[in-house]
């Protein structure tokens, strides 16, 4: 449904049919060719447009969120903020890079303040925890990631996630889950290659480490 | 074997799934992995370890899109009446900068005229007051209707709900 109603959103009558049914596949063809579309409409605010990328990327930005978060609430709150700068600064995104990551970069940036209103310290330093403490799960028992990741097979990952820093949890969602290039993840943290590649190392190297049974990140 | 085999093999496996690696190191890793059972239980492992993330789902909170499209709705509304105000500030600064500046040649204007049709002083000065309050008076009108609509549109957004 959503494929088809941000191409209707957008005046694209012929690839909203042809997108109908089982052609989701084609759809981000679709959209990285008309991301100049996408980025005209985010100009103008159309609010049909903007309703129809909600729904189109509620699963994806919700999950990042609460993987960077850890809280579901939390993640919630940022879910709506973030869509509302997607609003206001929608004239920002040019329509050269993809629209999630512009999507994630904001998101990020939210959250990151938050962080950074709330402890008072350098981003960093809620970045990067060789350098400070790395933001963390709330203290919740049992931890409201726990709660909503939901099928009972997934215990062992959720568990080994949840020991994971949340620098590592998002590049690796980033990267194996969205199947975000290298570039587009180092431009949705604003941090260099070098460091985006290492977080990936260290957090996969982490990740194996934790389900194969070792309890603690290798 | 040696530990350097060991070693690159483990550092390929990653560099393959992170950034990918070059086809003779794919060829070579391929080779090692056959013969080196710990190497390829840990390529087995790191493999695994990303089919379960790639697995992991999460429950959406019910409503959460609907929720915020009205919000976003809502935001719209208040950015779209943004420029308005800003244009009905400006034209008031405007009006009062020009004001000020022609103020004397204005009394001037208005006394001659007052005294040319010997009307009593007050009611040309109260005529002069009246110029200097137009641009307020405009603004309380223009906020006037803006109250007037925004009460009607919510009423039929509270019917439309």
């Amino acid at each position: 449904m959503s494929a088809t109603s941000i191409c209707a959103a957008l005046n694209r009558p012929t690839a909203a049919a042809a997108l109908n049914g089982s052609a989701s596949l084609l759809f981000s063809t679709f959209m990285a060719d008309d991301n100049k579309s996408l980025a005209l409409a985010l100009k103008r605010r159309d609010p049909d447009v903007l309703d129809a990328l909600i729904e189109q990327y509620q699963y994806r930005l919700f999950r990042y969120l609460l993987y960077i978060t850890g809280h579901h609430e939390r993640a919630e709150d940022f879910f709506q903020e973030t869509w509302i700068r997607v609003l206001e600064r929608g004239h920002q995104y040019d329509g050269k890079s993809k629209f999630e990551a512009w999507l994630f970069s904001i998101a990020r940036h939210l959250v990151i303040d938050w962080q950074r209103q709330k402890k008072a310290q350098s981003l960093d330093a809620l970045t990067n925890p060789d350098e400070g403490a790395p933001m963390e799960f709330a203290g919740d028992d049992p931890s409201p990631l726990h709660q909503v990741l939901t099928h009972e097979s997934e215990a062992t990952v959720q568990a080994s996630m949840e020991k994971l820093p949340a620098i590592y949890r998002e590049v690796l969602l980033l990267r194996f889950q969205e199947e975000l290039g290298l570039v587009e993840i180092a431009a949705v943290l604003s941090a260099p290659l070098s460091t985006v590649k290492s977080r990936l190392y260290r957090g996969l190297e982490d990740l194996r480490g934790l389900l194969a049974g070792t309890g603690e990140p290798a | 074997m040696s530990q350097e085999l060991h070693a690159r093999a483990q550092q390929l496996i990653a560099q393959e799934r992170v950034e990918g690696i070059s086809a003779p190191d794919q060829q070579w890793l391929r080779l090692h992995l056959a013969e080196c059972i710990s190497c390829a239980a840990r390529a087995g492992a790191t493999e695994q370890a990303l089919r379960s993330l790639r697995g992991l789902s999460i429950a959406l909170p019910s409503g959460l899109a609907a929720r915020t499209q009205f919000r976003v709705r809502l935001r719209a509304q208040q950015l779209r009446a943004e420029p308005r105000w800003r244009m009905v500030w400006a034209a008031c600064g405007i009006s009062w900068a020009f004001g000020a500046a022609t103020a004397p040649y204005v009394w001037r204007g208005l006394e001659w005229a007052g005294h040319r049709i010997g009307v009593p002083n007050i009611i040309w000065e109260l005529g002069f007051g009246l110029w200097w309050a137009l641009p307020a008076v405009v603004v309380a009108v223009i906020l006037l209707m803006e109250n007037a609509a925004g009460r009607s549109e919510s009423v039929w957004k509270r019917q439309e709900n």
